[in-house]
């Protein structure tokens, strides 16, 4: 069986409604990936329309990209395909919260700022804030897994996702995990999908595990004159009993970008908890820092939102490198100085969550042969301890040249490509964007 | 079907003298995990040392489509580590090495047969601990834990297993060695790691793992409150939640458990009490301090008859004694007892107790409880005399419609004990046809003959089967040519 390729404007129509579907130049344009303008832009009102579009796409061999703010579209390669961009912003529902239970099941393309709103009055948080969280939707952040200084202590998507609905590349609407804190009924689908970008399924809904927020939060920041210093201090932060919330490396761009410094490197420690236990605390992180060498300032309480601003400039190439807690400092120095050698004396911006080495490099340029070299000198640095870079961000010349996402090993790749050859055998889903161009 | 000879032969060709069990009082040991309901003798028992062996006994299994079940200490409770369709059990008990302690990045490689407690006890010196803690962690290994991706009391704050595995290694049913996830936690790719954690040893087996590694708390408080009714401990495990606490533990016992725990210990528990909340609180000492102290509070304001805080390590283990008591005093009730691990969202708690009792009597059944209130995690044991069939399947309808209760408010079959052979069956009550179906494909990936640990977590189901497909959704009118 096919499709009659005319009719499929009417199909999509009569899914999601006349003013469900775009297709005029304007509206192709504005929602084009990497410069490739879908046939049509689909804004469904709920999952059970997405399940048809995506039933049609399968029948029709249509490539289908979700899309929920659109700020994380630079992360992959570019897209082999684009017939339908998959509008999710119109399913913007809370289904069920009940605060005595920590957990909350919303939409997807409900925005973190909305639940964080939403929230608030009951004294809870989904502590998640990568850069400009606040306006991205939780199918688009648990679809990148992306994250932010709060990772130190309750991790990411993947910690907080207890259950999903989503849609199958046929438009099987299917469920997996659970709406309870502690399940381990069946597979764990949830992890599955967390960080997949849509390539093995359409996030829909999704169940979280929510905290209290803390009564009382302070941050520090100890500067260092050199990096090895820094990682002298992380080292004796981490073997000690001091339960931060954050701990943020910053080089010496990135300190200056903040306005803090002149200095090679800080530590930003945020400890969040009783009022008692934060002025406790705070005098063990003063005490280990001068035994590190470092010059320590309490920071305002603005400085995570201005940090968070710094760390999230429009434009350019953002690099995110896998490294471990006690190569920190050999790691940024390693990516200073490739990104001086490449790209004549410039600068790189890094940061990163230091009890987990995961760190964040912007770079001041874009040139596609000077990244490709960045890149792969960086590559081979952190092979050896099993660490990767990925290309978070940055123009698409740059990721159809450069790999964004870097090799992965022959036996893991063979489940990967299985996975998705079992599950969207036809490529309907975001094809070519993900890891290996799957 | 027994193995035949060249199969036999071949496996000890691999494993050597002292590797392979062959004789029938030899298999009969591991005929039976915990669950000693479910009985199923593999036809060899395949004892490895080293990641090699494990991978050639697979291939080898695989060539003859022979079924594998691994099994670590077989401390399990779902009927996990048996052999329902006998073929190679593989026990990995002798693979017990710590290959790499590493604390300065948090963490530390194992072999799958290293029991939980040494890991701790292996780094607690220095200050470090290993956060999943099942009650069997005295014996249980971490291999098993990997594989049921097992909790604890303490899992509240901290997590249960799959939050502390950053990487495996893994023979897949297909044969394949590969090596997921690692030290560093940014990777490119699908979490396989995350999805091959609480597989049940059905995706294949753990030769390595590494492990988060947490650096202990400064201080640690112990608080016991005694109620006189269920409700009103639920309604205080509400109001400490509620008041932004999330305490390390929050366990509850009910009033026949604390009966028979009397009888037992006498853990001086006083009169009356119908309810026991055992808070434990961990972290920094003026965060502990300042939570304990509201907790405490909170408990009185809910009617609590007693309120008593341990005062060091002495009298914490005291206030504790009567929870770890709590599955051997329960021999002292009854000869035998069915193990539920339903979960129900944490505000449901005085609604399924209600329950709980209302069962109990529609069966004439007795149902004492030992549970995680902090996180919902129900444990009824339903009580019955195992010379009496009549009692049993009393207790069978029971057990099951206590699940059912459990599912229709919201909650799950199994919280931490795993899915096994016993609750496969019980999946079904959770999980539509699509959702299985999607369960049985993935499956697939990592074992395309499903020659490993069959019958267990996947339930025997029309979805379950090859070539079934779920109902996709309608095409609009006249899409089609």
């Amino acid at each position: 069986m096919s499709v009659v390729a005319g009719s499929i404007a009417s199909a999509l129509a009569s899914i999601v409604g006349h003013e469900g579907v775009q297709e005029d130049g304007g509206a192709r344009a504005r929602f084009a990936i990497d410069g490739l303008a879908p046939r049509w832009v689909v804004r469904p009102a709920a999952l059970e329309q997405v399940g048809r579009v995506l039933a049609l796409a399968w029948d029709a061999g249509l490539a289908v990209v979700p899309r929920g703010s659109g700020s994380a579209l630079e992360l992959g390669a570019p897209p082999a395909r684009v017939d339908v961009v998959l509008d999710l912003r119109g399913l913007d529902q809370v289904l069920e919260y009940n605060p005595d239970d920590l957990t909350i099941s919303v939409q997807a393309g409900v925005t973190a700022g909305a639940l964080a709103a939403r929230l608030a009055p009951h004294g809870q948080l989904l502590p998640l804030d990568p850069p400009g969280a606040a306006r991205r939707t939780l199918g688009g952040l648990a679809a990148t897994n992306a994250s932010g200084p709060l990772r130190a202590r309750y991790g990411t998507l993947r910690d907080l996702l207890l259950g999903v609905r989503f849609v199958q590349a046929d438009g099987v609407v299917t469920w997996g995990g659970a709406k309870v804190v502690k399940s381990v009924s069946g597979y764990d689908v949830p992890k599955l999908l967390v960080g997949a970008l849509g390539t093995l399924g359409v996030l829909g809904e999704l169940t979280l595990r929510l905290h209290p927020m803390p009564d009382a939060e302070a941050a520090w920041l100890a500067s260092f004159r050199e990096l090895a210093a820094a990682q002298a201090f992380v080292a004796r932060l981490l073997d000690s009993s001091v339960q931060p919330s954050r701990v943020e490396l910053l080089n010496g761009a990135a300190l200056e970008a903040c306005g803090a410094g002149p200095a090679a490197a800080g530590i930003a420690v945020s400890i969040a908890t009783a009022e008692a236990a934060v002025r406790a605390q705070g005098e063990t992180v003063a005490l280990l820092a001068r035994a590190a060498g470092g010059a320590l300032t309490r920071l305002a309480d603005g400085f995570w939102a201005a940090y968070e601003r710094a760390m999230a400039p429009d434009g350019g190439v953002l690099l995110q490198v896998g490294t471990l807690a006690t190569e920190l400092a050999t790691t940024a120095t390693e990516i200073e100085r490739a990104v001086a050698a490449a790209l004549a004396g410039g600068r790189a911006t890094v940061t990163g969550c230091c009890p987990l080495g995961s760190l964040r490099a912007w770079l001041p340029g874009d040139d596609v042969a000077a990244v490709g070299t960045i890149v792969a000198r960086l590559r081979a640095f952190v092979a050896p301890i099993g660490g990767g870079v990925v290309i978070r961000r940055a123009p698409a010349a740059l990721r159809a040249a450069v790999d964004p996402w870097g090799p992965v090993d022959a036996g893991r790749w063979a489940l990967m490509r299985g996975l998705k050859d079992e599950f969207d055998a036809r490529r309907v889903l975001n094809p070519g964007r993900f890891v290996g161009g799957l | 079907m027994p193995l035949s000879p060249g199969l036999v032969g071949a496996l000890q060709q691999i494993l050597g003298p002292d590797g392979l069990v062959l004789s029938r009082e030899g298999r009969l040991v591991y005929e039976c995990d915990m669950h000693t309901f479910y009985k199923g003798a593999p036809d060899a028992v395949a004892l490895p040392l080293t990641t090699e062996q494990v991978q050639a006994v697979v291939r080898l299994c695989r060539r003859e489509r022979v079924p594998i079940v691994p099994r670590g200490s077989g401390t399990g409770l779902i009927g996990g580590a048996m052999a329902p369709a006998g073929g190679v059990m593989i026990g990995l008990n002798r693979m017990d090495q710590i290959l790499e302690i590493d604390l300065p990045n948090r963490c530390a490689t194992v072999q799958p047969g290293l029991i939980n407690l040494r890991l701790t006890r292996a780094v607690e010196d220095r200050g470090w601990f290993f956060a999943p803690d099942p009650s069997s962690q005295m014996v249980s290994s971490i291999g098993g834990n990997v594989a049921t991706n097992a909790g604890g009391p303490h899992c509240l704050k901290y997590g249960i297993t799959t939050n502390h595995v950053l990487g495996l290694e893994i023979v897949t049913g297909s044969g394949e060695l590969v090596r997921l996830g690692g030290k560093v936690v940014d990777r490119a790719g699908y979490d396989l790691t995350g999805v091959a954690v609480g597989s049940e040893g059905t995706f294949g087996l753990v030769t390595a793992v590494t492990v988060r590694l947490l650096h202990v708390p400064e201080a640690v408080k112990t608080i016991l409150a005694t109620f006189p009714s269920m409700e009103s401990a639920s309604e205080a495990v509400s109001a400490i939640i509620a008041a932004g606490i999330i305490p390390a533990a929050l366990e509850m016992l009910d009033e026949l458990m604390i009966q028979a725990i009397e009888a037992g210990i006498g853990a001086g528990y006083p009169k009356g009490a119908a309810a026991v909340l055992l808070i434990e609180l961990d972290g920094p000492r003026a965060e502990v301090e300042a939570q304990g102290e509201r907790a405490a509070q909170i408990c009185r304001e809910r009617g609590a008859l007693d309120v008593r805080v341990a005062r060091d390590d002495q009298e914490r283990a005291l206030l504790w004694k009567g929870r770890k008591e709590a599955a051997g005093a329960v021999g002292r009730l009854a000869p035998a007892y069915l193990l539920q691990d339903a979960v129900v969202p944490r505000s449901k708690l005085p609604l399924i107790m209600r329950e709980v009792l209302a069962i109990a009597e529609r069966h004439d059944v007795q149902i004492a409880n030992v549970f995680h209130a902090g996180d919902g995690n129900l444990h009824p044991l339903i009580l019955y005399d195992d010379r009496n069939p009549d009692e049993l399947a009393r207790a069978k309808a029971a057990n099951e419609e206590l699940l059912r209760a459990c599912i229709a408010m919201g909650g799950t079959v199994t919280g931490e004990h795993g899915v096994g052979l016993d609750k496969a069956k019980n999946l079904p009550l959770q999980y539509a046809d699509a959702d299985l179906n999607f369960m049985y494909r993935l499956r697939g990936i990592f074992d395309p003959d499903r020659i490993m640990n069959p019958g267990k977590l996947l339930p025997s189901h029309p979805a379950c089967g090859e070539g079934f497909r779920p109902a996709r959704p309608r095409l609009p009118e006249g899409t089609w040519v």
